[in-house]
């Protein structure tokens, strides 16, 4: 294949992409090497190639890009932010969270003992705030202690009972024999009207037998009632 | 939007070869991009093909407005006037920036004709394939390969004029 000056500046480019097939990049190569035109040409464009790959990319200006933000959606829609923002609001995500921000301030000014019937302003100054809820935690704190100790007292008693049910020796031993007269659960001296009736009054007598064999101060206590 | 503005900056700079007028062709791209952004079809190209053409399209324009100021018949004249009022205006930093070899490469891409640059630097410097190249400038295949081989041709001779010889 021949090859002359014209075509090697022609295909310079591809030559230098490696974009010419065998046949020619040989042809290219033996023209170049031998003549005294092409070769500088094609040694000064590879350099200068060489010296564009070396340029590094320039770095813009840090406010660049802030400056673009405001030439474009800073000014050109400056007239529709407040809608847009307004159309921002409408999203369920800010809506969730708006009614549970409105829901917990309910339930904390409540908490508070916040009078919604008659709001006052003084209501929610910090101190009153503070004070209302000092003492709705101290009322918190009484009320859940009396609560405790009175389940505590409860237990106690249906432990006991349920241990006198399940041992009748015990029962025996510990329960005191009230008088053979007077019937169990009867009070006004009558005859109960039914079975189920008379199965209540006697496990209440048994309770109360029971209540004043644990609690025997107790016991003296209503039976010193009971005696006048 | 930050490789964009870099990617878009260092084409104005290069083609301008002055940070200040980079600086502001690359804010009117992004201004026109955003105002056009209707017109953009995913057919016709990637977005990133798409605003090198817009920014192809202003550079040009630029071109041609910085050319009737200068009231010049030929650009061989007017191109040493750019690079006047380039060499008053870099600062400091800039010339840091440009190394010996970068600077004198630099300074020769601007003594190109306007068709030979861009083409030199969409092929050179942005990495751009020949078909993308084709759509930046919408012209046929055959002659973006022209215009960079006239292009990469034309550089080594200002370079060589300049005192810039391979080793």
């Amino acid at each position: 294949m021949t090859w002359t000056c014209e075509q090697t500046e022609a295909r310079l480019s591809d030559y230098l992409d490696g974009l010419l097939d065998a046949a020619e990049w040989t042809a290219f190569n033996q023209h170049v090497n031998t003549c005294a035109v092409c070769t500088p040409l094609v040694a000064s464009v590879a350099h200068t190639l060489g010296g564009l790959y070396a340029l590094e990319q320039v770095e813009p200006p840090p406010n660049l890009e802030m400056a673009i933000v405001r030439a474009t959606v800073g000014v050109v829609h400056t007239k529709y932010d407040f809608w847009a923002w307004l159309r921002g609001l409408q999203s369920p995500r800010f809506v969730y969270s708006a009614v549970s921000v409105a829901a917990t301030i309910v339930l904390l000014l409540t908490a508070t003992g916040f009078n919604w019937r008659k709001p006052k302003l003084a209501d929610l100054a910090p101190a009153t705030i503070y004070r209302n809820a000092d003492a709705r935690v101290h009322l918190v704190y009484a009320r859940s202690t009396k609560f405790v100790s009175d389940l505590r007292v409860v237990y106690e008693i249906q432990s006991r009972m349920n241990e006198a049910d399940q041992n009748p020796a015990m029962r025996e031993e510990t329960i005191p024999q009230s008088s053979p007269k007077k019937e169990p659960g009867r009070t006004d001296n009558t005859n109960p009207s039914s079975p189920k009736q008379q199965n209540r009054a006697d496990e209440i007598g048994r309770s109360l037998r029971v209540l004043a064999c644990e609690f025997p101060i107790l016991s003296g206590a209503l039976v010193d009632r009971r005696v006048p | 939007m930050r490789r964009h503005t870099r990617r878009i900056f260092n084409i104005c700079y290069r083609f301008t070869g002055n940070r200040t007028e980079a600086e502001d062709l690359t804010q009117d791209v992004f201004l026109r991009v955003y105002r056009t952004l209707a017109s953009y079809r995913a057919a016709h190209g990637g977005f990133a093909t798409w605003m090198t053409s817009v920014t192809r399209n202003l550079l040009i324009d630029h071109y041609r407005r910085t050319k009737r100021d200068r009231v010049t018949d030929s650009l061989d004249d007017a191109m040493p006037v750019v690079e006047n009022k380039e060499s008053v205006a870099r600062r400091p930093d800039e010339q840091a920036l440009l190394g010996e070899l970068s600077g004198q490469v630099q300074s020769a891409l601007t003594r190109l004709s306007p068709e030979l640059r861009e083409a030199v630097i969409l092929r050179d410097l942005q990495q751009l394939e020949y078909i993308e190249i084709q759509r930046v400038l919408a012209v046929p295949e055959g002659t973006v390969k022209s215009r960079i081989n006239r292009g990469r041709i034309e550089l080594a001779r200002i370079l060589q004029q300049m005192g810039v010889r391979p080793a």
